[in-house]
C-alpha cells in the first residue's frame, strides 16, 4: 500500500513492522514525531510494544541495554544532543554486542542553538562501534529499519540508522508500506545467544582483564568485517521480495567517467539531478551515493573509482582541524591502493543550510578547473 | 567454584565477557554490609484502637474477597465488629496515615461492612464449650463484660454473666438509639458471644438480689456496672415533674414505652449522650433544643454526630447555664444564665464562668438533663477503692480485693464502647494470669500493640504467629511513589426527611465492590501484602519465591545489602539492621 507519509512516519511504520518488543525514548526536536507516533499506538492499545519513559537519552539507552539483554528487540530514535548524551552507552551496546537499532534525525549541535540538518551529531559517534547507514529518501528511510534489524541479529552489533532533519523527517513523500505478513519471513524473531536468565544466572559484561580485552575488540573488529557480506546478502534478499535495494553505495549518472561526485544522505538526490543536467552537457562525471558509513565500504568505493581522475567530496560535517569526515575517510581508504584519484573535499550545508543545484554545480566546476585542490578544505557557498 | 577454563585465543572466547557456567558459587552475600529483612511493624490505625483490632490483616482480607475471613480476625480481638463498626468514634481514621495523604481510610464501614456481611453468610467463629478450668462471675452485660466474657470462654474458662436488666447488652442496648444501634445487630453479637458456652442470667441487680457471698464458687470475679446514673445539675427545680435524665429516657424509648412530652424540649450538656437525647427528641417529633455551657470547640460529642443533630434540626444554644427550673402547670420557664470562657481547667478546655446578671428564661415543656453521668457505687463491696467519681484499679483491672476485678465505666472517664471492650479485654488476659499464678504485667507487656494501652489476645493465644514490631509506622516512613491520590468512600445516609420519622438507621452498610474499592485503598503500614515490588527491584534476584508463592524470604547467599528493597518498600514492612562484623 503506498501512503504519502514524512519521514518520521517512515520510521514509525518501521519499527511497527519490525515487531519491536522495547521502546525507550526521550523527546528531542527533530526526532519526537517518531516517538509520539509509536507512544500514541501503544497507549491506544494498537501497538503491543512495551514503552519506557525515561528522564535521558542516557538513560534510553541504558533502558534498552537492559531489555536488549534480556533478549527483546529494541529501538529508540534520537538527534544531536541526545546523540551525544547517549555517547557513553554507545559504546556499552556495541561492546556488549546487542543488536539494537537506533534512528537519528540529523541535526547540528549547538552552540549556535540550530536545530537543522547537518551531520555531525552520527559522525561525532563513528568510533563508538556502531553500523552506520544513512538514508536518501522516506521510502529508504522505512525499507533500511528492517534491513537493520536483520543485519545487526545476524553479526551481534548495533546499527544507527539516519535521516536528514526536515528535509525527511518532517517532509512528506509517497511511500509503499509492506505488510506484516510480507515482513514476517524477511525479518523472523531475534534470537540472542545470550540473554538473562534467572534460571542460568550468569555475569554480563564482567571485567575483562588486559589478557583478554584485546581479544574482545578484535572480535568486534571481526564482526563489523562480516557485515559487508551480511548486508549484501539481506538486500539481495529484500529486493527478491519487496523490488526494492540499496548496497553500501550507489554508482549512478555515466558508467566511466573522470570526476565522480561523492555524497549521502538527501544531498544525493539533487546530485542526480545536477548531474544529469551536467552529463547532457557533455562533461564526464558521475555520483556515488555512500549509504554505508560504518564499517566503511572501502573495498564496493575501490571498485567504483577504477579509471576516475577526481573525487569531489560534499561533506555536509565538519571536523574542525581536519576538514570533511567523508572525504577523510576516502583519503585513509584509499591511500594504500595503486590507482588514487585526486579528493576534492567540499563542506557545505552546515546548519541546515540548503545545498542548491548550482553549489553542487560550482563543486564539480572547480573539480574540473582545477588538476588538484588548492586546500584540503574547500567551502561551499561561505559567505566571507 | 567451577571448574577453571583455559583460553588459548579469540577463537576459544564467547562473544562478550560473560560468565560461561553459571555463578552460584559466587556468594555474593559475603560483601553485604547491612541486612534487609520482612519485619512487620505496627500501623497506626491498631495502635491507636482501644478495642486492639488488627485493622490492616482484616482490610487486606477484604481485598481478597474474603469477608468471613476478615469478620473472623476482628473478633480474635473484639466480639463487636457490627456495634463497633456503627458506634466506634473511630480514633483509627484520625491516625490512618492515607489522612496525611488524601483522606483516611472509612476503617469503620468497613468493620461494618465485615460484620454484616459475614453475617449474611450465617457463619460463626466455632463456639468452644469445653470447660476445663475455673469458673468466673462477670457483673454486668455491656461492652466491658461481654468482651471480658468472651475472651474468658476463649480462654476455656465457665463464664457467668449477671445483668440487673431484663435483656443483655448494658448502655449498649439502653443508651444508644436504635437509629445509631439497631437491636438486631446487638442480639446477633450477644448471641454468638453465648455460642461460646457464656451464660447470662438476666433481671439480677448486683447488691439486691445478688451479693458477693453468693459468687463464693466463683474463682474470680470481673465486675462492669458501667455508670448509669445521670449527674444532677444542682439546681432548683431539677427534681420536678417533667423533668427526665438522659439515660432514663432513652431507655423508656428502648423499652417501648409511650415517654409524653410537651412540645418544647430543653436539652442540658453537651455530651453523646445530650445529642443522642435531643436526636430522639426530634424523632418523637418535638422540637429540641440543646443547652451547652461552653462553646462548640469544648463540647465532648463526635463532631459527626453534632452534624447530623443539626441536619435533622435540633438547636444548639452554647455558652448557656440553666440555674433554675421554674414550674407553672405543664410550663416550664428555665432561668439560665449567659456564660463566657475563662482559664483553662484540668481538662484541658476553658473554664466557663458566668456573665453577672445576665439572667434570661426559655420556656419549654420538658428539660432532659444529659450532663454526664455517674457510677452507682452503694453496692460495691468494702476494699474497692474510689476516687474522684471511678473505681480505682492497676493497670491489670485488679482491686483491693484478690480475686475481684473491674473495669468498663466503672474504672474509666474515658466512656466510649471501644474503651470498654477494651477493658474487657484485659481483664480477661489478667483473670487468666491470675488464675494461671502467671505475671500479668509481663503478659501484657508481650502483647502490647505498639506502646499500648491496646493489646492483642490473638498474639496472647498465638504467640509465635505474625510478631510485629512495636514501632508505629509514620507518614514519612511509606514510599508514596506508588500511591495514587483517591476518593474516600463513604456510607450513604438517608435523608434527614427520611430519618426523622422513625428510629431506622441513619446510615447504611457499604455495598460489596465499594467496600473493595475503599479496602484497596490501604496503605498497609508496615504489614507486609506481598505487592511483590522488592521482588521486582532486587538488583540480585535475591527475593525469593516457592513457585510463584511470595515467600517473604531473602536469599542471603547473595543479597548484597544494597537497601533497594528496603527503599523501594511502599508500606515499610522491611527492615535494615548493620551486619554483624
Amino acid at each position: 500500500m503506498k501512503k504519502v507519509i514524512t519521514g518520521n512516519q517512515a520510521v514509525a511504520y518501521g519499527v511497527i513492522l519490525s515487531r519491536v518488543d522495547v521502546i525507550s525514548a526521550y523527546p528531542i526536536t527533530p526526532q519526537t514525531t517518531i516517538v509520539e507516533e509509536l507512544s500514541e499506538l501503544i497507549a491506544s492499545g494498537r501497538l503491543n510494544t512495551r514503552f519506557l519513559k525515561v528522564e535521558s537519552e542516557h538513560s534510553a539507552m541504558a533502558a534498552l541495554i537492559g531489555a536488549s539483554t534480556g533478549g527483546v528487540r529494541c529501538f529508540t530514535a534520537t538527534s544531536s544532543h541526545g546523540l551525544a548524551y547517549m555517547h557513553e552507552m554507545l559504546h556499552w551496546a556495541s561492546g556488549a554486542r546487542l543488536p539494537i537499532v537506533l534512528v537519528n534525525v540529523n541535526r547540528a549541535i549547538g552552540p549556535p542553538w540550530n536545530i537543522w540538518s547537518d551531520q555531525s551529531d552520527s559522525l561525532s559517534q563513528r568510533d563508538t562501534g556502531w553500523i552506520q547507514l544513512y538514508c536518501e529518501n522516506n521510502q529508504e528511510v522505512l525499507d533500511t529499519i528492517l534491513q537493520a534489524y536483520r543485519i545487526a541479529e545476524s553479526v551481534k552489533l548495533p546499527v544507527m540508522v539516519v535521516l536528514d532533519a526536515f528535509v525527511l523527517s518532517h517532509t512528506s513523500e509517497a511511500v509503499e508500506i509492506p505488510t506484516m505478513e510480507e515482513v514476517d519471513p524477511f525479518l523472523p524473531p531475534y534470537c540472542p545467544e545470550y540473554l538473562i536468565d534467572l534460571l542460568e544466572p550468569k555475569s554480563f559484561s564482567v571485567i575483562a582483564t588486559p589478557e583478554y580485552f584485546l581479544e574482545f575488540r578484535y572480535k568486534i573488529q571481526e564482526a563489523m568485517e562480516q557485515v559487508p557480506e551480511v548486508a549484501k546478502k539481506v538486500d539481495d534478499d529484500f529486493r527478491l521480495r519487496f523490488g526494492r535495494g540499496y548496497g553500501a553505495i550507489e554508482r549512478h549518472g555515466k558508467e566511466e567517467a573522470e570526476i565522480l561526485l561523492i555524497t549521502s544522505g538527501t544531498v544525493t538526490s539533487t546530485s542526480r539531478m545536477v548531474i544529469q543536467k551536467l552529463i547532457e552537457r557533455g562533461i564526464s562525471v558521475a555520483g556515488i551515493k555512500i549509504k554505508r558509513f560504518r564499517p566503511f565500504p572501502s573495498e564496493e568505493i575501490y571498485e567504483e573509482i577504477k579509471g576516475a581522475k577526481k573525487l569531489a567530496v560534499i561533506d555536509r560535517n565538519l571536523s574542525a582541524g581536519v576538514g570533511g569526515i567523508f572525504a577523510q575517510e576516502l583519503r585513509a581508504s584509499l591511500y594504500s591502493k595503486e590507482e588514487r584519484p585526486h579528493i576534492f573535499g567540499f563542506i557545505s550545508g552546515l546548519g541546515g543550510r540548503d545545498i542548491t543545484p548550482e553549489l553542487i554545480e560550482e563543486a564539480v566546476q572547480y573539480t574540473r578547473e582545477h588538476p588538484r585542490p588548492e586546500e584540503d578544505i574547500l567551502w561551499l557557498g561561505l559567505k566571507k | 567454584m567451577g571448574n577453571q577454563i583455559t583460553i588459548k585465543g579469540a577463537s576459544e572466547m564467547p562473544m562478550i565477557s560473560i560468565s560461561l557456567g553459571n555463578m552460584d558459587w559466587n556468594k555474593t552475600g559475603a560483601w553485604r554490609a547491612q541486612r534487609p529483612f520482612y519485619e512487620d511493624k505496627t500501623p497506626p490505625c491498631s495502635a491507636a484502637c482501644p478495642a486492639g483490632n488488627d485493622i490492616v490483616s482484616f482490610i487486606r482480607k477484604i481485598t481478597e474477597g474474603d469477608f468471613e475471613g476478615a469478620c473472623n480476625l476482628i473478633k480474635e480481638e473484639n466480639p463487636f465488629p457490627g456495634i463497633c463498626g456503627r458506634v466506634c468514634f473511630h480514633p483509627c481514621e484520625s491516625k490512618c496515615n492515607r489522612g496525611s495523604f488524601d483522606e483516611p481510610i472509612s476503617i469503620h464501614a468497613l468493620e461494618r461492612f465485615v460484620a454484616d456481611f459475614a453475617s449474611r453468610q450465617n457463619k460463626m467463629i466455632e463456639g468452644n464449650t469445653r470447660r476445663v478450668k475455673e469458673k468466673i462471675a462477670i457483673i454486668g452485660s455491656g461492652p466491658a463484660g461481654m468482651s471480658c466474657a468472651y475472651h474468658l470462654a476463649r480462654f476455656h474458662y465457665e463464664v457467668t454473666v449477671f445483668e440487673s436488666e431484663s435483656s443483655a447488652g448494658g448502655i449498649l442496648r439502653s443508651g444508644i438509639p436504635s437509629y445509631r444501634l439497631l437491636k438486631d445487630i446487638l442480639d446477633r453479637e450477644i448471641s454468638n458471644i453465648e455460642s461460646f458456652g457464656v451464660e447470662i442470667q438476666t433481671g439480677i441487680p448486683f447488691g439486691e438480689n445478688l451479693k458477693l457471698e453468693d459468687l463464693k464458687d466463683y474463682q474470680a470475679i470481673f465486675i462492669a456496672t458501667g455508670a448509669h446514673r445521670s449527674r444532677a445539675l444542682q439546681i432548683t427545680g431539677e427534681r420536678g415533674k417533667s423533668v427526665l435524665s438522659g439515660l432514663d429516657f432513652l431507655r423508656g424509648i428502648h423499652l417501648g414505652k409511650r415517654v409524653k412530652l410537651g412540645e418544647r424540649v430543653a436539652i442540658i450538656g453537651g455530651g453523646n449522650t445530650a445529642i443522642d437525647v435531643a436526636r430522639s427528641v426530634i424523632r418523637l417529633g418535638k422540637e429540641a433544643t440543646l443547652l451547652y455551657r461552653r462553646s462548640k470547640e469544648e463540647m465532648p460529642a463526635f463532631e459527626e454526630e453534632i452534624t447530623e443533630a443539626l441536619e435533622e434540626g435540633v438547636k444548639i444554644r452554647y455558652l448557656v447555664n440553666p440555674i433554675h427550673i421554674h414550674q407553672k402547670d405543664g410550663l416550664k420557664r428555665l432561668e439560665c444564665l449567659r456564660m463566657e470562657l475563662g482559664e483553662k481547667d484540668e481538662s484541658g478546655r476553658r473554664k466557663p464562668v458566668h456573665i453577672p446578671n445576665s439572667n434570661f428564661f426559655i420556656e419549654v415543656e420538658n428539660v432532659i438533663i444529659a450532663a454526664g453521668e455517674e457510677i452507682e457505687i452503694s453496692f460495691l463491696p468494702k476494699g474497692i477503692e474510689k476516687r474522684e467519681g471511678i473505681v480505682l484499679t492497676q493497670r491489670d483491672g485488679s482491686t483491693g480485693i484478690q480475686g475481684i476485678f473491674a473495669g468498663g465505666d466503672l474504672t474509666s472517664n474515658q466512656r466510649t464502647v471501644a474503651h470498654a471492650i477494651g477493658s474487657g479485654k484485659k481483664a480477661a488476659l489478667a483473670i487468666d494470669c491470675y488464675l494461671r499464678g502467671k505475671d500479668t504485667e509481663e503478659a501484657i507487656r508481650q502483647i502490647l500493640i505498639g506502646e499500648g494501652p491496646s493489646l492483642s489476645i490473638f498474639r496472647h493465644l498465638h504467640p509465635e504467629e505474625r510478631p510485629m514490631n512495636p514501632h508505629v509506622v509514620t507518614f514519612e516512613e511509606l514510599n508514596m511513589d506508588y500511591f495514587e491520590p483517591l476518593k474516600r468512600e463513604r456510607e450513604s445516609k438517608r435523608g434527614v426527611r427520611e430519618r426523622i420519622k422513625g428510629f431506622g438507621e441513619v446510615t447504611s452498610t457499604l455495598t460489596e465492590s465499594i467496600a473493595i474499592e475503599e479496602a484497596e485503598r490501604c496503605f498497609s503500614c508496615g504489614t507486609c501484602n506481598q505487592c511483590e515490588n522488592c521482588y521486582v527491584f532486587c538488583p540480585d534476584a535475591s527475593i525469593l519465591k516457592a513457585g510463584e508463592i511470595f515467600s517473604r524470604q531473602v536469599d542471603y547467599d547473595f543479597c548484597k545489602g544494597c537497601g533497594i528493597c528496603f527503599s523501594e518498600c511502599p508500606r515499610g514492612a522491611i527492615s535494615l539492621k548493620e551486619e554483624a562484623r
